[in-house]
């Protein structure tokens, strides 16, 4: 008996350390990030003022066409930036679940008692308390509002241009995903979250570009 | 190779010189071997052994076969050390006890004999409330004979160990090539331990400044910090537990590993808050702008408590590059690409008539070239980039035909101005969509973050009555309450099935009580209770999640 115990305690012991090291590479990555987002953040008005200044129209070298170029850019960067701390969340989030999932299976397999406690511990970890990254999001829309010209009514004929780069792909992906994880499974218990209904899911389905990568 | 280390170790001990004559007589002599093994057993509450291992951690597989037995030695005893920093969590005073302090990280070596990396915090108090001391007594016997199958893998262990260090850090087989030529950083590093073992009883932020005064070399601290960080991270979690995540310059403890390829990360990662960083802007500008500050003045002028010199390094280093070179921030970068092959794209429909094709397909390649070449250098395998740039050529087809669909005109400047305005447009109700979609995704990620966090307050909630009922169970119907949480789901997930959650907490217990199942009943009770609850939150979620989604179709509405 008491070399089982022993065992136990090792797997035990073990399970924890892999679990804290993983854990460790998520606080890493999301502090680094979210460093970076908070130096851009603060950059980026700045930067829009300055052109504002330099090319606006009441700049001190006024040039519609530069101005309209810088704009150009800097809308492309903002909004990818928005994008970038959405992605940022969502790796919180998936991590998140992926942990608690791995917990409860552990418990389940091992009938430990190991999911409550540990979850307790994860959800004050830095990569899981976003809550900067969600006020600097907000912050960024309200940019966002202020750069972006006027709202046009009409869209041309049917046509949609797609953006096809990485991070809208990425948002749509996370956003499927997430529907997917929360489908209703064998283990649907008190502790899962309820399903996802997305009210424009054929929409969002559509603008999945396949992947050029063949998934056997 | 080998008299030099052993000789800076020597130099660089004070108090600890009896350890380090251990450990040389260790390097100098082979068939001591086994019997140092044991000596070094209890010995293992000296971080110098800590430092003499991550010594020999760095070496190269190639020099291991001089010193292969002692690598071997070193291998174990590196994964011991991982268990002397979870030491460090449990209070000061266990550090006076040898025992106590060596059974923890028995239960770590034994599990962790291959990995470089130290445990969190967490992983300590686990084992508190975890690991009996029971359990670790009886280990700590077995332990020395433990190690002696283990040391006979040694070949293995510390190729597997460096392979785990190159794996969870990048770039890091090339770092110890280089302290081979660097015998100075020996000294300085092993400088730098000793001066974290003093600081260990004293003031941690004194340690943090002398530490990184002492080591001048970011790569060569790059690896110390990585390796040496649990020692000093255990400390301030403490005080981290308490701190509000809101105030500025606050210090988190997981910085066990960086993943970054960058500059040194510093003995702790810092969380730097915006607050935190318009201080630091302050200080820069007081400077003279980001080209001219230099970390130290910086780090003066800003006077935060436990910032450290390394963290002020990395931090000015994002800013610069944040500020004079926006478009290599990683985003920007994919979109611009994309956006340089979808213009290729489109000269080369309106330019294809006059041009070659020959010329027109290498200025593809050569576009495609350039934008894969000036990726990330993070990305290790080759043909990654390749896809990226079949990846680019899909897309900006895609897009390039979505947007020339309608017209194709002769090539002439005013037709690609008049062009580029419509691309502009189109380029605006793009990064539109994109907009929403990231909107949508981001009150889907509020959303199940709150739902995630009302879970578990609901199952603390739960646990808590179930445990008193249990008290109280066993107290009135005398039956074992030890019914562990599975059954009691298991229990609960019928409940919910039959929906007969929001009967008579009484009649219920009345009912199971014939059928004789006693603990479930009390556990069974208690869960009701919460299920009702649980229903009750479901529903309020289900309307909360309706009401949200209500608006961005709204919007989107409205946009149209």
């Amino acid at each position: 008996m008491v070399n089982g115990s022993l065992d136990y305690g090792k797997a035990e012991a073990e399970f924890m350390y892999l679990l804290n090291n993983e854990i460790d590479k998520f606080n890493a990555f999301f502090m680094e990030q979210e460093e970076d987002f908070v130096i851009r953040h603060k950059e980026l008005p700045q930067r829009i003022q300055k052109v504002i200044d330099k090319w606006g129209p009441n700049g001190t070298q006024p040039s519609e066409m530069e101005y309209k170029e810088e704009m150009a850019k800097i809308r492309k960067e903002i909004v990818n930036f928005h994008g970038e701390m959405v992605l940022l969340m969502n790796y919180s989030n998936v991590n998140y679940t992926g942990l608690a999932k791995i917990l409860k299976k552990y418990d389940k397999r091992t009938g430990g008692v190991l999911r409550l406690p540990v979850i307790q511990k994860v959800l004050e970890q830095p990569f899981f308390t976003t809550d900067l990254i969600s006020k600097l999001v907000k912050e960024c829309e309200t940019t966002i509002e202020s750069v972006f010209p006027p709202l046009r009514k009409k869209r041309n004929g049917g046509k949609m241009a797609v953006p096809g780069e990485g991070i809208f792909k990425n948002t749509v992906a996370a956003l499927l995903t997430m529907q997917e994880i929360r489908r209703g499974s064998s283990t649907y218990s008190h502790f899962s979250l309820p399903p996802l209904n997305l009210p424009d899911f054929d929409v969002i389905q559509s603008l999945q570009v396949p992947s050029p990568i063949p998934i056997p | 190779m080998e008299a030099k280390p052993a000789l800076s170790i020597q130099r660089s001990g004070a108090g600890q010189i009896s350890n380090f004559g251990a450990s040389a007589a260790l390097s100098s002599s082979f068939p001591v071997l086994p019997t140092p093994l044991q000596e070094t057993c209890p010995k293992f509450s000296d971080s110098q052994h800590v430092a003499l291992n991550r010594e020999f951690m760095q070496r190269p597989p190639a020099v291991v076969s001089p010193l292969s037995s002692n690598s071997g030695v070193v291998g174990h005893i590196f994964s011991s050390s991982s268990g002397f920093s979870t030491d460090l969590h449990f209070s000061s005073v266990q550090l006076q006890e040898k025992h106590p302090r060596q059974s923890p990280f028995i239960s770590q070596s034994t599990s962790s004999g291959k990995s470089a990396v130290l445990p969190n915090s967490v992983d300590s108090r686990v084992l508190q409330s975890t690991a009996s001391s029971q359990f670790n007594k009886e280990n700590n016997d077995s332990w020395c004979t433990d190690t002696l199958p283990d040391f006979l893998d040694f070949p293995m262990s510390t190729t597997i160990l460096n392979g785990q260090l190159d794996g969870s850090n990048s770039g890091g087989i090339a770092i110890p090539s280089e302290d081979l030529s660097k015998p100075n950083d020996w000294q300085d590093w092993a400088d730098q331990l000793i001066t974290d073992n003093d600081a260990l009883a004293t003031d941690w932020n004194g340690l943090l400044a002398d530490a990184s005064v002492a080591d001048p070399e970011p790569k060569a601290s790059y690896q110390i910090s990585q390796q040496s960080t649990s020692v000093s991270t255990q400390q301030p979690h403490i005080s981290q537990q308490l701190s509000v995540p809101g105030t500025p310059g606050e210090i988190c403890t997981n910085g066990g590993q960086s993943s970054s390829a960058n500059a040194a990360p510093g003995k702790q990662r810092m969380r730097w808050t915006p607050e935190l960083h318009e201080a630091f802007v302050e200080a820069v500008n007081k400077l003279g702008g980001s080209e001219r500050a230099t970390p130290k003045g910086v780090l003066k002028l800003m006077k935060v408590e436990g910032l450290t010199i390394y963290h002020v390094k990395s931090h000015l280093q994002k800013y610069r590059t944040a500020r004079y070179k926006p478009e290599t921030t990683e985003g920007a970068t994919r979109f611009n690409l994309f956006a340089i092959n979808s213009m290729l794209f489109m000269f080369l429909d309106h330019f294809s008539s006059s041009f070659p094709v020959q010329t027109v397909k290498s200025m593809m390649v050569c576009s495609c070239v350039t934008s894969s070449a000036s990726f990330n250098v993070r990305v290790k395998l080759l043909s990654f980039p390749l896809l990226q740039v079949i990846e680019f050529f899909f897309f900006s087809f895609v897009v390039f035909s979505v947007m020339e669909s309608s017209e194709k005109k002769p090539a002439s400047i005013d037709e690609l101005s008049s062009l580029d305005l419509k691309t502009g447009i189109e380029i605006t109700e793009a990064l539109r969509l994109q907009m929403e979609v990231q909107k949508r995704l981001h009150e889907q990620l509020e959303i199940q973050r709150n739902l995630q966090l009302r879970i578990e307050e609901q199952g603390r909630y739960l646990q808590m009555m179930f445990e008193k009922q249990c008290k109280s169970g066993v107290d009135l119907l005398k039956g074992s309450s030890s019914a562990s949480e599975n059954p009691s789901k298991e229990s609960t997930d019928d409940k919910v099935q039959n929906s007969s959650a929001k009967d008579n907490l009484v009649l219920d217990a009345d009912k199971k009580e014939t059928k004789g199942e006693t603990a479930k009943t009390s556990g069974e009770t208690s869960l009701l209770a919460a299920e009702k609850q649980k229903a009750v939150l479901e529903n309020s979620e289900a309307s909360v999640g309706g009401t949200s989604d209500l608006p961005p179709t709204k919007r989107a509405k409205v946009d149209e």
